[in-house]
């Protein structure tokens, strides 16, 4: 279908329906007189938001290889941008400059589907901005620039490029739709069952608002949705099995609250509510993608470890001799 | 051990539209790029098309913060004077430039933040507050503005009243003000002209004054602004 792996376009479709059913769900909800005006008021300007997000996540996806690995190079920066101004850490012009330089560079080696390079870069990039943040020759406050443009790379830069490298792989529009959806999924699951059953707090420090219930609840309805869907996707596989599906299912929704919970967690050590503004309702891309950020590498491995990722697809496009 | 210290952007939690507006507001990486672009630009058209010639530059303050004030006839005046600044100083300039001209449209203000990097002052509404938030960021870290105040392009090219309300940037701050005067611009582009003409530019840059012990209040503002303009006025004349 235009190229699209068939279970892509499935879910797509899935997503495109939930979309477009949602308003009807708050119109019931609204008749039913369940809605304040205020949390009417927020349901539909998330809503807006993710009317405006959802093609901007699944269009590079299902455009192909390249497009895919340049939008999760465009998120890699973007997330960097936010991360930086929040922190303070954008002043540093130099180390800045180096994790921009390392995450276009991890880009260039998912878009030449060059592992070695991918690989590389971690060790290659802490290197140079462990070095370029002597050439200021002011130690005083030198760990904290320096640990903070490692930290960033390697999140924003290293973690969230798992997913651009995941498009060299035949069925990784699938893997990386399935991903997304569970993903956000997981949020909604976790917000929702949190109302229903949720009692003790999870980690109040770090975000009151979520508790064990939720945390559970979570889990449990994460793990269905995308142990069916790898089912689907990499059926007849050795990954194929009860046990692997539902590993994998469990390490996704843990996955995704932890990358929430450190979110939080800087948020709060910064001071901040939000780290942007820039999608309404829900704050900065951070604050909407956090949950992405250790799902990709686990995911990757996993799948990788029993199955490769992109082992019968030609290797370095560009840079091949 | 000392606490991590994290301070976010000055424009954090703004909207793009707002951040470009906002006093405020600090270049990135993005930012950094264009500016430097544009300054490069710059440099060489005021050297070729107008001849630009600076004298005077050993009296600029070796680092910020400091405030650069001048006479006012042209477009021509503020990139003349940032382009006047070593290389090195350059990212922390903000020429103060008119909110109704230069930050009233989206498009103007994206042009006037990121190429710029310019502040807004509003003319009509600019009241102690705008005055007060550019002060403390003055005091607070490096900064250098450029400023012009007599408020707006003398008609005629002559050097009109300055205003006192650069004083209350400035008054009893640890801060060096250096007046300058530029000599040329209202001939190669005055107020009713839109492309200038290349006519040479003079720019005389003068001995740093400070307002250290003068009081920050209204009598202290006149002051501040009549010792500035006749060390302005002075210069024309020497370059004259």
């Amino acid at each position: 279908m235009f190229g699209i792996h068939p279970v892509a376009f499935w879910i797509a479709a899935g997503i495109a329906a939930v979309l477009l059913l949602t308003p009807l769900a708050f119109l019931a909800m609204d008749k039913a007189g369940r809605l304040s005006p205020a949390l009417r008021s927020d349901l539909w300007t998330r809503y807006k938001s993710w009317l405006v997000l959802t093609p901007l996540m699944v269009g590079p996806l299902l455009a192909g290889r390249l497009p895919a690995v340049i939008g999760v190079g465009v998120l890699s920066l973007a997330c960097y941008r936010e991360f930086s101004r929040a922190t303070g850490l954008f002043r540093h012009r130099t180390i800045s400059a180096v994790v921009v330089l390392g995450i276009l560079l991890l880009t260039f080696a998912s878009a030449d589907h060059w592992y070695g390079f991918f690989v590389a870069l971690s060790s290659l990039t802490v290197s140079l901005l462990v070095v370029i943040g002597l050439l200021a020759d002011q130690p005083k406050g030198y760990i904290q620039r320096v640990a903070l443009g490692v930290f960033a790379f390697l999140l924003f830069g290293v973690c969230l490029g798992h997913y651009g490298y995941f498009a060299n792989d035949k069925a990784g529009q699938a893997y990386l739709l399935a991903i997304l959806l569970c993903v956000e999924l997981n949020d909604v699951f976790a917000y929702c069952t949190g109302k229903l059953f949720g009692r003790r707090k999870l980690a109040p420090n770090t975000s009151p608002n979520k508790t064990i219930g939720g945390a559970l609840g979570a889990a449990v309805l994460t793990t269905a949705l995308f142990a069916s869907l790898i089912h689907v996707i990499a059926g007849g596989t050795v990954l194929d099995r009860p046990w692997h599906l539902i590993t994998l299912g469990l390490l996704l929704s843990l996955t995704g609250q932890w990358g929430d919970l450190v979110m939080s967690s800087i948020k709060r050590d910064l001071g901040l509510k939000d780290l942007g503004v820039v999608i309404p309702g829900h704050g900065g891309l951070l604050d909407r993608f956090d949950s992405l950020i250790f799902v990709g590498p686990a995911m990757f491995h996993y799948i990788g470890y029993f199955l490769g990722v992109g082992l019968d697809q030609p290797t370095r496009v560009f840079t091949g001799h | 051990m000392e606490d991590w210290q994290y301070k976010p952007a000055g424009d954090h939690g703004l909207k793009p539209e707002e951040s470009l507006r906002s006093l405020r507001r600090e270049a990135g990486l993005m930012g950094a790029m264009t500016q430097g672009a544009w300054r490069l630009a710059v440099r060489a058209y005021l050297q070729f098309y107008h001849r630009l010639r600076v004298d005077g530059v050993e009296h600029l303050p070796a680092n910020p913060s400091f405030v650069m004030v001048a006479n006012h006839t042209s477009h021509l005046d503020a990139l003349t004077l940032s382009a006047a600044l070593p290389w090195r100083l350059r990212r922390f300039a903000f020429p103060i430039a008119a909110g109704d001209v230069f930050f009233e449209t989206p498009a103007v203000a994206l042009f006037s933040a990121m190429m710029l990097n310019a502040l807004p002052m509003w003319r009509k509404s600019c009241g102690p507050h705008a005055m007060q938030q550019l002060r403390e960021r003055l005091i607070s870290e490096p900064t250098i503005y450029v400023l012009f105040p007599e408020g707006t392009r003398s008609r005629d090219g002559r050097l009109g009243r300055f205003k006192p309300g650069l004083g209350m940037i400035v008054a009893g701050a640890d801060v060096p003000v250096v007046p300058c005067y530029l000599h040329g611009a209202h001939a190669a582009c005055p107020a009713d002209r839109k492309l200038p003409l290349p006519w040479p530019l003079h720019l005389r840059i003068g001995a740093p004054l400070r307002f250290t012990d003068i009081s920050n209040e209204r009598a202290g503002w006149q002051e501040i602004a009549g010792r500035l303009e006749a060390a302005v006025g002075a210069l024309r004349d020497h370059t004259a």
